[in-house]
């Protein structure tokens, strides 16, 4: 399966340094996303890029919807991606569902990550009495119904036209590229997202973790990116970059790579 | 004699008289469906049939039909993935050498090739099996790949020793590619009479010594073409000296064309208020006087600058007489090219040879100029002019209806008091004529007119004049033996006698023949022969006025080419919904459309809030596409150039999807396999490809969209349908 799994999802290794650095993208988007990032890792890292299932360049036939229920299975695919390249230890930086993927791969391989880097990253969307993912209830339901608007008519044979500009600006930046999978995939793919709840794990990750927050992200909090910093068991530092969106590789990409240059150093 | 008789049918006729019927059909979709006929009609259609675009899988090339084996021209630059590295070791399952074999196998007589050459080795093996070909056009989008200087061009001019065509104009390279290569291959150079050099994608075009060694290389070049500065400021440009070196390198040219590249990336032109570009070109009407004087072969001549050559007239009026075959002419940045004085004929009108004329930005031309043109160059079948301000519907008008004879096709763009409305009604004379046209969609609200009936729109030509009584014939419409006149009905020799009323709606003709009734009920807005139009809008503007602009009723149209420009990086959400794309269902025979947002920019995914998404701005220009019967379309999406992306985005798929009549789509950008296989519900759908006719196209690495194996899953489930 390693072979066909490499294939599958697209995966790239390029660079020419000694440590390894992964780059994982974040719903639907895919490894194009950090085409501008990119350059600055090749001199020092061997980056490994890959495709998530659900990305518009995977062939939409190995999105297995029994097998995606959790964000477990995502990684599986992800370690079973870096035993195939034979890597043993490496860097990684994941967006936004990538960083949870990220954090459940380091606490089933605790070794194996020497840093993780969490590009709009967190651990629960619903807002809670107690704690502020973000997103109330209705604005999640508005995505839902938009999401399943573009389901039926999908399936219909009707063309699906709801858009991510089209659900409540709270919700709007960060579900936009949910927008770009296919729309039975869209649905699926969103609930396993917004019913993920991560809280609980948190302390199981000994990993030095450092978590960017772009400051005007409508999408994500600041306080949760304070409320990762405080929960995350290993050693853990916040940088929020005062630029908008929640597209940081895409929208200021020059500003994200120097951040990462200096978290990835230390 | 009961009941059966049989008529005689066309396959009664001789075969070698079907066989050259046949061979006259040029139609492909009519070629095929005469193939179908009987198995005889299928060899006379196969051993006629001499041209040839292969689409299909490039890894299923193996299958090649061999019946073709008359083809001499031969397009391979359309299979699919687009810009796939053909017959390169690394691209195919297969041995490329067995594969090159294969299609001198099944095209043995090939001496015109059009071919995606994204290295030198597609053509390495190719030329050895091709080696008597004429005729070569190269495309490349992709990038130059790192190789020795001229090397794309080795294969070719070492094996095939009798070529004496190169277009060049799809093929990225860089100029230092050409010139050397040339010029190494002194036999070759020697035998090119067609050269192609005007590539849009070069950003700086060739240098003026560039120039003056292509063309002495090439003395022999009848018809060149390329793309230069005019601009003094850089370094390299082409002025005096250079235009002479061309014309006396070669004398026999009949085809010039030289294009800033300015010109060639962008339609609209960088001018002060008056209309002249901040720098004066370097280029004299003494010099320009000797370039005529030197090529009296000219039919074909092209100067497209973006600097200023200013009182061009005197060199233009000696044009005539120096070339007296030229039939097309084109210039940018001419000024003072018709400056009549009273009724005196000067400067460009007195080409009365012309058929073509296109001007651009002449900043000095006013509707004096126009009619003299409009008497002077009387024969003229198109008639393009752009960005000059200076010129109203009046001149204009007066234009076309000195021209109603011969003129088919007009293009109005960019001149500003001439907006949708005001052309509609300057082409009111040729209604029932104008075959093509191009106007922009500027809704201007200045373009009330207060004197809209009954008012003046023609100028009164016989008060322009002292001295000739444009009244009596003698002097004015000789109809010549030209057989130019499309009705037939007036005698060669026999004048008819023309009046114009100040009233819009009549142009009376009196006379044998041509007839337009008095009385403006007869004037309906009706475009008899209008097959084609063109539309500029700016990004943001609806269609829905184009109808009530003027162009209501136009029953043959059959193609529509769109083009949406500009930055909605700065607009705000439009205010309706939709742009208007269903408002063309009162065409009827409308079938064929480009839609061009490709010179859109926005953001595809990170607008701040605020703005739209690319997704939005697509949904809007294509909501409404279902409604009409299209059953060809190009599409280029909108493109975010921070991100080099021009891709379809989930509302644009699915909107396409909705035109169930379409046979045939081609997107001009990329887009994900889960959004093609949208398109796979449309019945009819044969051909779709991607291509990225832009540069740089991506590379299929970082461009993760239509990767080769999406793209042959895609194609694979296209041609898995089953037809009715």
């Amino acid at each position: 399966m390693g072979q066909t799994l490499l294939d599958a999802l697209n995966v790239r290794l390029v660079g020419s340094g000694k440590k390894f650095l992964v780059l994982a993208h974040g719903f639907g988007t895919d490894q194009s996303a950090w085409q501008r990032i990119l350059p600055y890792f090749l001199p020092n890292y061997k980056v490994i890029l890959y495709d998530l299932v659900c990305a518009g360049s995977v062939n939409p036939d190995y999105f297995d919807f029994r097998r995606y229920t959790s964000l477990d299975a995502y990684v599986d695919d992800l370690l079973r991606i870096l035993d195939a390249l034979g890597v043993d230890r490496c860097a990684y930086v994941g967006h936004s569902v990538s960083a949870m993927i990220g954090i459940l791969a380091s606490i089933r391989r605790p070794r194996f990550f020497s840093k993780l880097i969490l590009i709009g990253a967190s651990p629960r969307f619903l807002n809670d009495p107690d704690y502020h993912g973000g997103f109330e209830q209705a604005e999640i339901e508005k995505v839902f119904s938009a999401m399943e608007a573009n389901y039926e008519a999908w399936v219909s044979g009707f063309a699906p036209l709801a858009v991510g500009g089209d659900v409540p600006a709270a919700v709007r930046e960060f579900s936009r590229t949910l927008f770009n999978m296919r729309p039975d995939i869209t649905l699926f793919v969103s609930r396993t997202v917004f019913n993920s709840d991560l809280r609980g794990v948190l302390g199981l990750v000994r990993v030095p973790c450092c978590i960017i927050q772009t400051a005007k992200d409508v999408s994500v909090p600041a306080s949760v990116a304070t409320y990762l910093e405080s929960h995350l068991g290993g050693r853990n530092t916040v940088e929020m970059l005062n630029i908008e969106g929640h597209l940081p590789h895409l929208s200021a990409p020059a500003l994200l790579a120097q951040v990462l240059l200096r978290a990835l150093s230390r | 004699m009961t009941g059966t008789s049989y008529a005689t049918t066309i396959n009664d006729l001789p075969d070698v008289i079907l066989s050259t019927i046949i061979s006259t059909i040029s139609a492909v979709r009519s070629r095929n469906a005469a193939a179908l006929v009987c198995r005889k009609w299928l060899l006379l259609e196969r051993s006629t049939r001499t041209s040839l675009t292969l689409r299909g899988n490039a890894r299923d090339l193996f299958m090649i039909p061999s019946c073709f084996r008359s083809v001499t021209h031969l397009d391979l630059s359309l299979l699919s993935p687009w810009g796939h590295p053909l017959l390169s070791s690394s691209a195919t399952a297969a041995d490329p050498s067995l594969v090159a074999h294969l299609l001198h196998q099944a095209f043995p007589a090939v001496t015109s090739l059009t071919i995606y050459a994204r290295g030198p080795s597609t053509l390495q093996l190719l030329a050895l099996h091709w080696p008597q070909l004429k005729q070569v056009k190269l495309v490349r989008w992709h990038q130059r790949p790192q190789l020795p200087s001229g090397s794309d061009f080795t294969p070719l001019f070492d094996n095939c020793q009798g070529l004496n065509s190169l277009d060049l104009s799809s093929f990225y390279c860089w100029t230092e590619d050409i010139c050397p290569a040339l010029e190494s291959y002194p036999v070759i150079s020697a035998k090119l009479t067609h050269l192609n050099l005007l590539n849009p994608s070069l950003s700086e075009g060739f240098k003026a010594h560039e120039l003056g060694d292509v063309t002495r290389a090439c003395p022999n070049l009848k018809e060149f073409l390329v793309a230069c500065i005019f601009d003094p400021r850089y370094i390299g440009f082409v002025g005096d000296e250079t235009l002479l070196s061309i014309v006396t390198n070669c004398p026999k040219l009949c085809v010039l064309h030289l294009a800033d590249t300015a010109a060639m990336v962008s339609a609209r032109s960088n001018t002060n208020g008056e209309g002249f570009s901040p720098e004066d070109a370097r280029i004299t009407i003494a010099t320009l006087i000797e370039v005529f004087t030197g090529l009296p072969l000219l039919e074909e001549l092209v100067l497209d600058l973006c600097n200023n050559v200013r009182e061009s007239g005197p060199a233009l009026e000696v044009l005539n007489s120096k070339c007296p075959k030229l039939r097309l002419l084109k210039l940018g940045h001419f000024h003072g090219i018709c400056m009549p004085v009273e009724s005196k004929l000067d400067g460009i009108a007195l080409c009365q040879g012309l058929r073509s004329l296109s001007i651009r930005d002449v900043a000095d031309l006013t509707d004096f100029g126009l009619i003299a043109i409009g008497r002077g160059c009387s024969r003229l079948t198109k008639f393009e002019v752009q960005g000059c301000n200076k010129i109203t519907v009046k001149g204009l008008r007066t234009l076309t209806s000195l021209l109603h004879r011969t003129l088919v096709d007009v293009k109005i763009a960019f001149c500003k008091n001439l907006g949708a409305t005001s052309s509609l009604k300057a082409l009111e004379p040729i209604q029932h004529r104008i075959q093509q046209l191009h106007i922009d969609c500027v809704w201007a609200s200045e373009e009330q007119f207060e004197n809209l009936d009954g008012g003046e729109y023609n100028f009164d030509i016989y008060k322009l004049d002292d001295g000739c009584d444009l009244r009596r014939p003698a002097n004015f419409m000789k109809f010549d033996g030209d057989g130019t006149d499309y009705d037939g009905s007036c005698p060669k020799k026999k004048k008819c006698k023309v009046s114009y009323d100040l009233n819009f709606s009549d142009i009376q003709v009196n006379g044998n023949g041509i007839g337009y009734a008095n009385g403006s009920e007869q004037y309906g807005k009706t475009w008899d022969r209008l097959r084609y139009l063109s539309l500029w809008i700016p990004v943001g503007e609806l269609l829905t006025p184009l109808a009530a602009a003027g162009l209501e009723d136009c029953p043959y149209l059959e193609e529509i080419w769109i083009k949406v420009e500009g930055d909605c990086r700065h607009l705000s959400k439009p205010s309706e919904r939709d742009f208007g794309l269903s408002s063309l269902f009162l065409y009827p025979s409308l079938s064929k459309m480009h839609l061009d947002c490709g010179d859109t920019i926005g953001y595809a995914h990170t607008a701040p809030s605020g703005q739209m998404d690319l997704s939005l701005w697509e949904r809007f220009y294509l909501i409404g596409i279902g409604v009409l019967s299209l059953t060809e379309l190009d599409y280029w999406p909108p493109q975010d150039r921070d991100v080099n992306q021009r891709s379809l985005s989930l509302p644009a798929a699915g909107l396409l999807q909705e035109c169930r009549m379409l046979r045939k789509l081609f997107i001009h950008g990329t887009a994900h396999e889960h959004f093609m296989m949208f398109l796979l519900r449309i019945p009819n759908l044969r051909d779709v490809q991607l291509r990225e006719d832009y540069y740089p196209a991506p590379e299929n690495d970082m461009s993760t969209e239509m990767r080769a194996d999406s793209c042959s899953r895609f194609e694979d489930a296209l041609n898995r349908r089953i037809f009715d």
